[in-house]
């Protein structure tokens, strides 16, 4: 199976503090890998070393080795924004930008240096479509993005993503401000995003994790207790620990 | 116990009332003084007219003798026509108080609209609506003054045949200069400060490191600013901006250039702190889904942050604006205080608050013009402010 991340011996401190120990995992491409564990475990923290949004927390140190496609990413002449365009990644909090709806979405690609009206045009709507949302909002795209619900607001944050072109979407527990019917929506949409995206998933929702992915890593105090195709981690899990956490008897 | 609280809030809250009410009461009462001081002096003529007075001198010997002008249609009540001179006079009052005859239209075909001058033998001057009259000797000595009132001006004028000596002054005491002078210092103060200070908030906030010693003093050295009365930097602006305005224009003492320079020092450290009051409300999310996106550092600062940031840094720019219209104190020493029709901004002239210092200063203090001065000052705040609200508007989402 051809693997989009391969991680070697990830180690990651905030100071003095490890918050991410010995970590080992490949994630496969175009599939759905959950990352799961009690709060404060490391789920968001690995996450963020994959696209680097760790390099703007001014302790965090690194060690180890993550390949993506077969590059290392922290090597020298290793291009971040170039990372960053390809391994989009969606927050936890919806965070769209204090302008329209359009302007939103075609943020990207203008920011790649996109200035071609119609490309714009095109893109945006494509981006739209493929999150799902363009039949909401197709006659008001030039009002702003804050008028939008929460889960709107998300698959926004999702298009905007995808109008990079990325291969790979890290999301950062994107429904766990939602409520129940937008959270089903993403779901949804996600499930659909996999036929052409390699997505990695925080959530502590454990249904959602058996729901929609292919693989899950279970986490705990900064390492990686258990790695595996998620029906086996849900049905029979091979160290305690894990299904200590997915029956609910702690975090 | 509940109504012992009950009682005691309510008299809180009466207490608030009131204390409220004696500032808007405070606040009321100050308009109400300027506006019923100042508007009877508001003009047209106050606002567009110059400061200086222009005196014209001269003469008209060849004898009229025909009643032949016919009044101008547009005359009012109060508006006395000579028939035989084709000018028409009106009483007024200047700026002052004294008591002034207008000439309020003179015929295009009147023989005063081109006479001989006095004080020179080759020039001829005009006699044109807007000026005052002055004194008048007819050729048979009888005088005329402003004081004996437009009726009798105009019985005079209908019945004396040639004019000895005729003096007329463009009217004067206008504020259109320090008016100019006053938007002039607001924008150039605010090209200057803007830039400047809208960047180094975006420094010390975006891209300076967070627990540097450094920029901690740099920040408290700004609120410290803040705070320092102005008239130390006017002569800031006396001993550094002007020596180095005069060595690269020419200028010779005080003017627009280093005052705008020193009300740039004064307004700086308010647009600093404010904009970096702002960047601080623009959540963090921003950056890292700009970031996320693949926008470099300077695409996220001016993009999103600058975007963002925009509203708070217009009403920084309004408080500046504000300051800068007030400001009197350090402009006394920056520009000068004499009062000019023509602007030049490497020479003297000044703003409308200082215009208002030096007519509050003279041997008698007026009142009434202040006020009128202090209407217009009010007036171009409050547009500057509706406009500012405007824009936010039109482009905050
Ligand atoms: N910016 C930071 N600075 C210092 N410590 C951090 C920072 N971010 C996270 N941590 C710590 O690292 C650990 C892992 O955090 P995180 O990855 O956010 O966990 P999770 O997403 O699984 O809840 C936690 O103990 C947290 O306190
Ligand atoms: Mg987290």
């Amino acid at each position: 199976m051809e693997k989009v991340f391969t991680i070697k011996k990830l180690n990651l401190k905030y100071g003095e503090k490890t918050a991410l120990l010995d970590i080992n995992m490949d994630i496969p491409k175009n599939e759905i890998t959950a990352l799961i564990g009690p709060s404060g475990c490391g789920k968001s923290t690995l996450l963020r070393t994959l696209n680097r949004m760790n390099d703007l927390i001014e302790n965090c140190h690194v060690k180890g080795d993550i390949k993506y496609e077969g590059n290392d990413i922290f090597s020298k002449d290793f291009d971040v924004i170039d990372l960053r365009t390809n391994v989009g990644m969606v927050f936890q909090k919806p965070n769209p930008f204090p302008m329209s709806i359009f302007d939103n979405v075609a943020y990207g690609p203008r920011c790649q240096g996109v200035k071609d009206k119609k490309i714009l045009q095109e893109t945006v709507i494509q981006a739209l479509k493929n999150a799902a949302l363009y039949d909401e909002v197709r006659d008001r795209l030039k009002e702003s993005a804050k008028e939008l619900s929460g889960g709107q607001q998300q698959r926004l944050c999702i298009a905007r993503a995808i109008a990079m072109r990325p291969d790979v979407i890290l999301m950062d527990e994107p429904t766990s401000a939602l409520d129940p019917i937008a959270t089903a929506k993403i779901e949804d949409l996600i499930l659909e995003l996999k036929q052409k995206y390699t997505i990695v998933i925080v959530t502590h929702n454990m249904q959602q994790a058996a729901r929609i992915s292919d693989n899950t890593a279970f986490l705990l105090m900064g390492e990686l207790i258990e790695y595996d195709k998620t029906d086996k981690i849900f049905s029979n899990p091979a160290k305690a620990k894990t299904e200590e956490y997915i029956t609910g008897r702690f975090g | 116990m509940k109504s012992k609280r009950y009682v005691k809030d309510k008299l809180t809250q009466l207490l608030i009332s009131l204390v409220s009410l004696v500032g808007l009461i405070i606040l009321v009462a100050v308009f109400f003084y300027v506006f019923s001081n100042g508007s009877s002096l508001l003009s047209w003529n106050l606002i567009t007219g110059d400061y200086n007075s222009n005196v014209f001198n001269g003469y008209y010997s060849t004898e009229i003798t025909t009643n032949d002008f016919a009044a101008p249609s547009s005359l009012s009540d109060e508006e006395y026509f000579s028939t035989r001179w084709g000018i028409s006079f009106m009483d007024d009052e200047d700026t002052e108080g004294h008591h002034i005859i207008m000439i309020t239209y003179v015929d295009i075909d009147s023989p005063l609209a081109n006479i001989p001058d006095k004080n020179d033998e080759t020039a001829t001057i005009s006699i044109s609506s807007g000026q005052k009259l002055m004194t008048v000797r007819f050729s048979d000595n009888t005088m005329l003054l402003p004081s004996n009132g437009a009726e009798k001006a105009n019985q005079l004028f209908d019945t004396k045949t040639s004019i000895a000596d005729i003096m007329v002054s463009t009217s004067g005491k206008g504020i259109r200069g320090s008016l100019i002078t006053t938007l002039y210092l607001v924008i150039m103060t605010l090209v200057i400060a803007l830039p400047i200070g809208v960047f180094t908030a975006i420094y010390l906030h975006e891209f300076a490191p967070k627990k540097n010693k450094f920029v901690n003093v740099l920040r408290r050295l700004i609120e410290m600013l803040t705070g320092v009365p102005s008239i130390i930097f006017g002569l800031l602006g006396a001993a550094v901006f002007i020596p180095i305005v005069s060595s690269l224009t020419g200028a010779d003492t005080g003017n627009l250039i280093s005052g705008s320079l020193t009300l740039a020092v004064i307004i700086l450290p308010v647009i600093i702190s404010s904009t970096e009051e702002t960047l601080k409300t623009i959540p963090d999310e921003y950056r890292q889904a700009s970031l996320a996106l693949g926008a470099n550092r300077n695409q996220t600062t001016f993009k999103i942050i600058l975007k963002s940031a925009i509203p708070g840094i217009l009403s920084a720019v309004l408080l500046s604006v504000g300051r800068i219209i007030g400001e009197s104190a350090a402009l006394i020493y920056a520009i000068g205080t004499s009062i000019k029709d023509e602007i030049i901004i490497t020479e003297r002239s000044t703003s409308l608050a200082v215009h208002i210092w030096s007519v509050m200063s003279g041997e008698v203090p007026n009142f009434e013009l202040a006020c009128a001065i202090s209407i217009i000052i009010l007036i171009v705040v409050l547009v500057l402010n509706l406009s500012v609200k405007f824009i936010v508007r039109k482009i905050a989402y």
